[in-house]
């Protein structure tokens, strides 16, 4: 049976999502509809068969499919319809929302609220610009690596290289084993690596896996198939015959709907533009996510997930309101990379806000950092260790109390 | 091995395939053999998808005479085939004195040539119609007739084409040896002898290998590189023309153009190689064509980059065609096609038929002739998955498996049972532009991999996905 207009539409089942989900059942809201594009519910987690997943969401250490079999289990509910297999293909003022699906078919639905959270994607070794040959296998993100291996598709060889040192690297190693594959090298073209040092401690010398920092890729080998990669770093150029090569990490915001549709995207997230509640700048469209920024982890964006969804509640009962053009914008001196949300309303604070995420663009000595409204230094931290891939968290409780009738919040490096 | 053949095609690039569909046209038994796994993976893969005008390449010569008559052909048959053509038009631009005395006289010896639309604007003209351009261009040759069209789909249109009308189409059957006896060529493949009374070399980038085996030397193939950068469909409101460099010794320069597929498209550069099978993307390359993008269009390079590529454009140690018709040895050579093979396909085909029926093959025109189309891949075009009714038919086409490109599920089940099934993944993009997006395979590539995987396996067990 074809859905019928909801009360709020969630595009995106994964953490983010199913967790807005849940908020919203549980606060009693009458009709919600989750769509989801790929074949199964559940967003990337799925595909993690690890530990580490919804922490600081659940206070549990979960595999991914675990985290995800708890966010849907919460979510059964006769007020909450999920469609798999199903693109939201467009959104357009009002809201209305275009979907495609085998089931719904290719329909426009008018919810009263719409939730964006469509998560990340890792940037492709193309858009990295890593020369050499471009085999037809045997190339991949570990999104793609972690789908094959969970789908049983045969991933090249025996031996794989993975260029990065996030989280998600050192989850390619557990993924690897699991598909009887071994990583032969690590590769981070920053002088550090990204992940916890104890991490990578245990990588080098537990499991005997060189990891090579200040290096890059300068060529894939191979014709058909990937032969090695050649490499350059402090110790000179080398090569590294293997099979595989998989490019984890660089993720970025999978927020192209948002884009199309004409939201405001914040050019240093590539994610839409929030205000602490989720809202964009579409009346009655929110996000809530990994939409938002690159990248937290599925525990933080099931707590942003959880939090904008009872804005959302709020919303549809007229106890709050759409995008405010008043709201002030929050600004970044040019040495943070990013933060988010970008824009504080003042109007709404018995509702809960996301976290703000902060982050800076390079590895270096310790910065100071404080928050300035008007004149007024709000908070401030007098040396903060510069960890590009580490969030950088402020208090809200200050920004709230002296927000007022500012016209910029400035997040600056001076004190 | 199944009786002898009239007409032997080695090579189903798109000029093979071109060739081979204008033989169809008649009552001869044709076929094609290709060396690779599927039709179009040499020089025909990696192009700029440009329908030239041949404004641009030298006056009198049977390449400008093939062009101009290609095109031409391909505006008049496109459509029927399923083939986009969009018109965007060119602007070769002059950023300096120098350049603009080049861009004057190149309009007048366009006019000179017959292009009689040749026309010359001014900058306000120019940043009219490209208002993000970098500052500073003084002239510009505008040329309406160029047009940007499916390199993919062009080859595929014509096999299909062929295919459709009687023409026999093996692919991983390299010819390793020819011999002529008795007015016919026998053609040694692993699969066994093909025998044919006239051999028609399309080899492409290996047409003097090709050439070599019939007996014949004095061509030798230099592959010319070219490196690409595509950027993302986001970046596709800041160009909406083909956008040319002036162009100097070292050939055609870099140009910036728009794809059928929504993205833009940057490159080609040039270098010379000697392996015909070095198709790598250098750091070098890659450099040189963010710096070009960053010179003519510096908004770009505020865009994510979805892939980049390398082409080989078949040239030859001399910088013309190298068409040879030798009747006494019933061979006929298609080689050095340069650059300019996707635009002239339609022309040289129908140039080398009018060879052939002077003296090599006799035979009447067929009363009927079968049409195809191949589906529409390009981002405006008739997808399924944008079709109410086709969705509302076949659930198949509502399920998006390539999120970046919307290539359904019902897409590339068509594809894998298509007449002229990919074999490879390379292929499988190429039929349905699965996997070519933004995200290169991230969301898709275990499922369309396993998909295609399926379809190859020995006992395919059909539309069990």
């Amino acid at each position: 049976m074809p859905p019928s207009d909801p009360d709020c539409l969630v595009i995106g089942a994964g953490p983010a999502g199913l967790a807005a989900a849940h908020a919203l059942v549980n606060t009693g809201v009458g009709s919600i509809l989750v769509v989801d594009r790929d074949e199964t519910p559940g967003g990337l987690p799925q595909y993690c068969r690890h530990l580490g997943f919804g922490w600081g969401y659940t206070h549990r250490l979960e595999t991914g499919p675990a985290f995800t079999r708890r966010l849907l289990g919460a979510i059964q509910h006769p007020s909450l319809r999920l469609l798999a297999r199903t693109t939201a293909t467009a959104i357009r003022p009002g809201p209305a929302v275009d979907l495609l699906g085998p089931e719904c078919g290719v329909i426009t639905l008018h919810p009263r609220a719409v939730i964006v959270a469509t998560g990340i994607r890792e940037r492709p070794r193309a858009a990295r610009l890593v020369p050499g040959s471009r085999p037809e296998r045997g190339v991949m993100t570990t999104g793609q690596l972690q789908q094959m291996v969970a789908r049983g598709v045969p991933v090249p060889g025996r031996r794989l290289a993975v260029v990065g040192t996030e989280h998600v690297a050192f989850s390619v190693l557990l993924t690897a084993r699991h598909a009887g594959q071994r990583v032969v090298a690590m590769v981070e073209p920053d002088e550090r690596v990204a992940s916890y040092a104890a991490l990578a401690a245990i990588v080098r010398h537990a499991a005997r896996i060189p990891i090579h920092v200040g290096t890059r890729v300068v060529n894939i080998l191979g014709g058909r198939q990937v032969e090695g990669i050649e490499i350059d770093g402090p110790s000179g150029p080398a090569r590294i015959p293997c099979d595989s090569v998989v490019f984890s990490g660089d993720f970025i915001p999978d927020s192209v709907l948002a884009q199309a549709s004409g939201i405001a995207i914040d050019p240093r997230t590539r994610g839409p533009v929030v205000d602490q509640h989720g809202r964009t700048d579409m009346p009655g469209v929110f996000a809530a996510g990994n939409v938002l920024r690159a990248v937290e982890s599925s525990g933080f964006s099931a707590i942003e997930g959880a939090r904008v969804g009872t804005c959302v509640a709020a919303y549809l009962g007229g106890s709050a309101t759409a995008w405010c053009a008043a709201s002030r914008p929050v600004e970044a001196a040019p040495d943070f990379d990013y933060v988010v949300p970008q824009r504080w309303t003042t109007d709404d604070g018995r509702l809960p806000a996301i976290p703000f995420s902060l982050r800076v663009r390079t590895t270096g000595a310790p910065i100071p950092i404080a928050v300035k409204i008007g004149d007024r230094v709000v908070w401030s931290d007098a040396a903060r260790r510069r960890r590009p891939h580490r969030r950088i968290g402020i208090p809200q409780g200050p920004i709230a109390r002296a927000a007022g009738d500012a016209t910029c919040i400035e997040v600056c490096t001076t004190l | 091995m199944t009786g002898a053949y009239d007409v032997a095609i080695i090579g189903a690039g798109v000029v093979g395939c071109a060739i081979a569909r204008a033989f169809s046209r008649y009552r001869l038994k044709v076929v094609v053999l290709e060396a690779d796994t599927d039709i179009g993976n040499g020089a025909s893969k990696g192009n700029s998808a440009v329908l030239s005008t041949a404004s641009d390449t030298p006056s009198g010569t049977l390449e400008q005479q093939l062009v101009k008559r290609g095109h031409a052909l391909y505006r008049a048959e496109a459509p029927s085939l399923g083939l986009p053509i969009e018109n965007l038009g060119s602007l070769t631009i002059a950023w300096n004195e120098t350049e603009a005395e080049t861009v004057r006289a190149m309009q007048l010896a366009m006019i000179a040539d017959g292009f009689h639309e040749a026309e010359l604007v001014g900058p306000d003209a120019i940043y009219r119609r490209i208002p993000a351009l970098a500052p500073g261009a003084v002239a510009a040759v505008w040329e309406a007739e160029e047009a940007i069209v499916d390199p993919f789909s062009t080859p595929l249109a014509y096999a299909l084409d062929a295919l459709a009308n009687g023409v026999d189409i093996r692919c991983s059957t390299p010819v390793t040896g020819a011999h002529f006896e008795d007015r016919q060529w026998h053609l040694a493949t692993p699969g066994g002898e093909f025998v044919a009374s006239l051999a028609i070399n399309c080899g492409g980038l290996y047409g003097d290998r090709v050439d070599a085996l019939g007996g014949n030397h004095e061509i030798k193939i230099k592959p010319r590189r070219g490196e690409f950068i595509v950027f993302d469909k986001s970046a596709r409101g800041l160009l909406d023309v083909i956008l040319k460099p002036v162009a100097n010794s070292l050939g055609r320069g870099i140009l910036l153009t728009p794809t059928v597929f929504g993205n833009i498209l940057v490159g080609p550069t040039a270098e010379q190689v000697d392996d015909p099978d070095d198709w790598r993307c250098t750091t070098e390359g890659l450099a040189a064509l963010q710096a070009a993008a960053k010179r003519t269009l510096p908004g770009l390079l505020a865009h994510e980059i979805t892939t980049t590529y390398c082409g080989l454009r078949p040239g030859s140690d001399r910088p013309e065609y190298r068409i040879v018709v030798r009747g006494d040895k019933r061979w006929i050579t298609v080689a050095g096609i340069r650059s300019t093979g996707l635009s002239a396909a339609l022309g040289i085909a129908e140039y080398i038929v009018a060879q052939a029926m002077d003296g090599l093959v006799r035979a009447d025109q067929k009363a009927e002739i079968v049409s195809i189309r191949v589906p529409a891949l390009w981002e405006r075009g008739p997808r399924p998955a944008r079709d109410p009714t086709c969705v509302g038919r076949d659930a198949r086409y509502g399920e998006v498996i390539c999120h970046c490109e919307q290539v359904s599920h019902g897409e590339i089940e068509d594809a894998l049972a298509s007449p002229l099934p990919p074999r490879s993944l390379k292929a499988l993009k190429r039929r349905t532009r699965a996997m070519f997006g933004r995200c290169q395979g991230f969301f898709c590539g275990a499922r369309v991999t396993a998909m295609l995987d399926r379809s190859l396996s020995p006992e395919p067990r059909h539309a069990a996905e």
